[in-house]
């Protein structure tokens, strides 16, 4: 930390300041020092660029950009800000994409939604919005809705004509002496899901891909803004519906932490439960994803089977069993009756007598280590290079499990381990989710243990202690939270003025972005067998690419 | 004449090889709805029986979409050809003793033939859909029936090579439990093979849903889907019955020699295939070309050594 520091004392900052455990916090006072910072901070270690994340201010006519810098070794971490004007015509930056490949994608949507043109961007293009919104930036606040809804239905025959244009001119540009064709994989495709990779192929032989998202944008981070703050779970638990629990965890501490409040031991060990069960659904989707890609559909089915168990325990708990909208800011929204915890050992149980079946059939398939043994493979600088995390980060041997690095909810008072696989192919990144799930039932089993052993010594009060008040009103400020979602690191970045009754900002920063990211660099030069395979392991899902 | 018609067209010809299908069909959705630990529909009919026949009826009956810019009569026409041609080779198998359409010398050649010739028009459909998909899809069949029919050609050489004729009926009668020894590893390098050329798992790289949307079928919907399912089982139907005619001796049983041990052993062999297909995800193109070159036609090969040797012992009267 203090080697963060002094490289940052030879700049000029308004402030440099610590931040909960792991974090430096500071503003730089000139955008030109950005590219030295950056380059010194990379040196020392500092090597994978979260995300970056633009704030607009529209009364101080500023547009204040935020870079989160992650050692995924070391466990430094910095917070590093800089205001840029926010006319559009100056809102420019040098872009950090050449140092940090992380900042590719999280650059380009900050100009597609804010307007920052990022200079000596490689590839500054629009992303996730689609072509409609051409010219104009949605997240800036004087970007008027009404306005543009108008302005849809008025050009909707433009919108269709230029969409069928771009159909006719796909191939335009390619060498007709070549056999080169461009794939449409998706959105309308059996693996894809709602995304579509221009797959540029011959015959069989992939010579480049290029992922177009954007096909569930929601402008979940605008959505917000327009509900107070107990209303904003909903939008932010529906960044993916298959671990929605961890991402309203995530949120809840960004606000209690602006408001001040200590949530209850029950509330935290709650969370940890009700976590650990959305992971586990999330993780059975994950391994029969993996496998449907495969054209083998046994694995899905039984894993469905295993699975509606524990959505019965959320069910019993929540009375939903996928969007259960069930923590909020103070803790979790409502108190448990002891006899729930039946429905969740019916859960495990069945759990613990599937499961090696499971092992035995599909974890030690041949055929599918032969497929997926030396595809897909990501060695551990390119963890760092391109700040991935979660299941693919550790499949590569990393390290980083925000559940050990910075213990939030009930995390610290558990026994937790990386858990970790060493080569980085398609395989490992599947047998991860595995063991993975594996260890989220261990974890269920403490916390239901712990909690079931206080609540029997009268330490906690099971219908009263889940909440604790959070005023409506928040002072100014601003914090950020991570959690480990299934698929990876979760950063939330939540902004409020003086006696906010919404949310400013929030910006969630959502790992299957940097996932998908990766896919040119992993396919580029396999066959177009491998595309569903890959695809399948790096364990993206389109809700949180897209938000 | 009545006699031929009804031979031909009742039993055991059209009429029998259709309720053939349809009841495999039938059994093999409910065999799967087991391994995949999945509940169907189980109100209509008895134990959900009918369902199958409702989805059929509905398929057949749904609007049949032909895609611009392709040749309609070519595109209409395939799935018509590929079910009769799937159909055909039940008509050379002796069911019973003296019961089969088509008595000939040259059973062998004619099954070998007629199931070795579907994949070329599957080739077709996918050809005739002018869509990237389905041409990928074509491609692929073609690579795949022609490593895979090197082998089906020469496993299926084994048994007329040791009893010296291509008569399936005598094949048949001169089956015994000793033959059903020597023929063992042809049986499986034949039915290895049949996986490749049926495009089934781990094989069903020309269909490949999630690479490349079920290839030849993409552009296929309504009664041309259908005809197109109904000439797949239909082909699996003659299939297991030509593997089981071949190598394990078709109606020949214990003790007594009659119909059920046919129709036993022909499920036995859609058993093994679905096992299979619950169990074992897709290999890719690359991966099915080594299988098949490096391993299958070598093995074939020796096999058929074998077999010649197993033969040559057999004259000596040992």
């Amino acid at each position: 930390m203090n080697k963060i520091r002094n490289i940052l004392e030879d700049f000029d900052c308004e402030y440099i300041e610590n931040y909960k455990r792991v974090w430096l916090k500071t503003k730089l006072s000139s955008k030109d020092d950005l590219l030295n910072v950056a380059q010194k901070l990379k040196i020392e270690g500092l090597s994978s660029l979260s995300t970056v994340s633009p704030t607009d201010f529209l009364e101080e006519n500023i547009m204040e950009i935020n870079y989160f810098f992650e050692d995924l070794d070391t466990k430094r971490n910095l917070w590093l800000k800089v205001d840029l004007p926010r006319d559009e015509k100056l809102c420019e930056i040098e872009s950090l994409t050449p140092l940090f490949p992380s900042a590719n994608w999280h650059e380009r949507e900050a100009f597609s939604m804010f307007g920052v043109r990022f200079l000596n961007h490689p590839d500054l293009r629009d992303i996730i919005k689609s072509k409609d919104f051409e010219g104009v930036y949605p997240f800036r606040l004087d970007f008027d809705w009404e306005t543009h809804e108008k302005d849809i239905v008025n050009n909707m025959n433009k919108i269709v004509s230029s969409f069928k244009k771009e159909q006719e001119e796909n191939e335009v540009d390619l060498d007709t002496d070549s056999s080169e064709t461009i794939l449409n994989w998706g959105p309308t495709h059996p693996a894809s899901g709602p995304i579509r990779l221009r797959v540029h192929c011959d015959g069989e032989d992939i010579i480049n891909i290029d992922p177009d998202i954007g096909y569930v944008w929601r402008a979940l981070e605008h959505l917000v803004t327009k509900k107070d703050f107990i209303g904003a779970i909903v939008s932010v638990e529906r960044l993916c519906f298959m671990d929605n629990i961890n991402s309203m965890v995530g949120y809840a501490m960004a606000v209690e932490e602006i408001a001040g409040v200590e949530i209850t031991p029950f509330a935290k060990w709650m969370r940890v439960l009700l976590g650990e069960v959305a992971r586990i659904s999330s993780h059975f989707m994950g391994l029969g994803g993996f496998f449907n890609n495969m054209g083998l559909h046994t694995l899905a089915m039984w894993n469905m089977d295993t699975r509606e168990f524990f959505l019965d325990f959320l069910e019993s708990y929540s009375g939903a069993r996928i969007a259960t909208a069930s923590v909020e800011p103070g803790g979790v929204r409502y108190g448990l009756d002891m006899t729930m915890f039946d429905e969740l050992q019916k859960a495990l149980d069945k759990f613990d007598t599937t499961i090696d079946e499971v092992e035995a059939i599909f974890v030690n398939n041949p055929t599918m280590k032969l497929r997926a043994n030396n595809v897909g493979v990501l060695s551990a600088d390119e963890i760092y290079k391109y700040g991935l995390s979660g299941i693919v980060a550790r499949a590569s041997g990393v390290k980083t499990d925000i559940r050990i690095d910075e213990p939030y909810a009930a995390y610290d008072e558990l026994d937790l381990k990386y858990i970790t696989q060493e080569n980085g192919s398609a395989k490992d990144r599947f047998v991860m989710i595995f063991e993975e799930l594996k260890h989220s039932v261990d974890i269920i089993k403490q916390a239901k243990a712990h909690i079931q052993k206080a609540v029997d010594n009268k330490e906690m009060d099971p219908t009263k202690d889940h909440l604790v008040k959070v005023p409506k009103k928040l002072p100014k400020g601003e914090a950020i939270s991570r959690v480990e979602w299934a698929r990876g690191e979760v950063l939330m970045h939540l902004v409020t003025q003086e006696k906010a009754t919404s949310p400013y900002r929030l910006k969630m920063r959502a790992p299957s972005f940097n996932h998908t990211m990766m896919l040119n660099h992993l396919l580029k030069g396999q066959t177009l067998s491998d595309i569903p395979l890959i695809f399948g392991s790096l364990y993206v899902c389109q809700g949180d690419l897209d938000r | 004449m009545s006699d031929i018609f009804f031979s031909a067209f009742i039993f055991p010809g059209l009429l029998y090889a259709l309720v053939w299908t349809v009841g495999l069909y039938w059994f093999f959705r409910k065999f799967m709805a087991a391994l995949h630990k999945r509940v169907g529909p189980s109100f209509n009919g008895i134990a959900g029986s009918y369902q199958t026949l409702f989805d059929l009826s509905k398929l057949l009956t749904k609007e049949s979409i032909t895609p611009v810019g392709v040749n309609p009569y070519l595109f209409s026409m395939m799935p018509l050809l590929a079910l009769i041609f799937a159909i055909l080779p039940s008509a050379f198998i002796p069911w019973m003793d003296g019961f089969v359409v088509i008595d000939t010398k040259f059973g062998l050649l004619a099954l070998v033939v007629l199931i070795g010739i579907e994949p070329f028009l599957l080739f077709l459909t996918g050809f005739g859909s002018n869509n990237k998909y389905s041409f990928l899809g074509g491609i692929r069949i073609l690579t795949q029936s022609i490593s895979m029919e090197t082998t089906f050609l020469l496993a299926a050489l084994s048994p007329a090579v040791l009893f010296s004729t291509m008569h399936l009926g005598t094949i048949v009668e001169q089956s015994s439990w000793l033959s059903l020894l020597i023929l063992f590893p042809g049986f499986i390098l034949y039915f290895i093979s049949l996986l490749g050329l049926l495009e089934q798992p781990p094989f069903n790289i020309p269909d490949a849903e999630q690479e490349i949307v079920n290839g030849f079928y993409t552009e296929y919907s309504g009664t041309n889907y259908f005809l197109l399912q109904v000439a797949k089982f239909a082909e699996f139907m003659a299939i297991f019955a030509g593997a089981s005619t071949l190598f394990l001796g078709a109606y020949k049983g214990l003790f007594f020699d009659s119909y059920f041990f046919f129709f036993t052993k022909m499920l036995l062999i859609a058993i093994v295939m679905m096992t299979i297909r619950a169990a074992t995800p897709r290999i890719t193109l690359k991966q099915m070309l080594i299988f098949s070159w490096k391993y299958m036609v070598p093995l074939a090969l020796l096999n058929l050594a074998w077999v010649f040797f197993a033969k040559s012992i057999w004259f000596m009267g040992l």
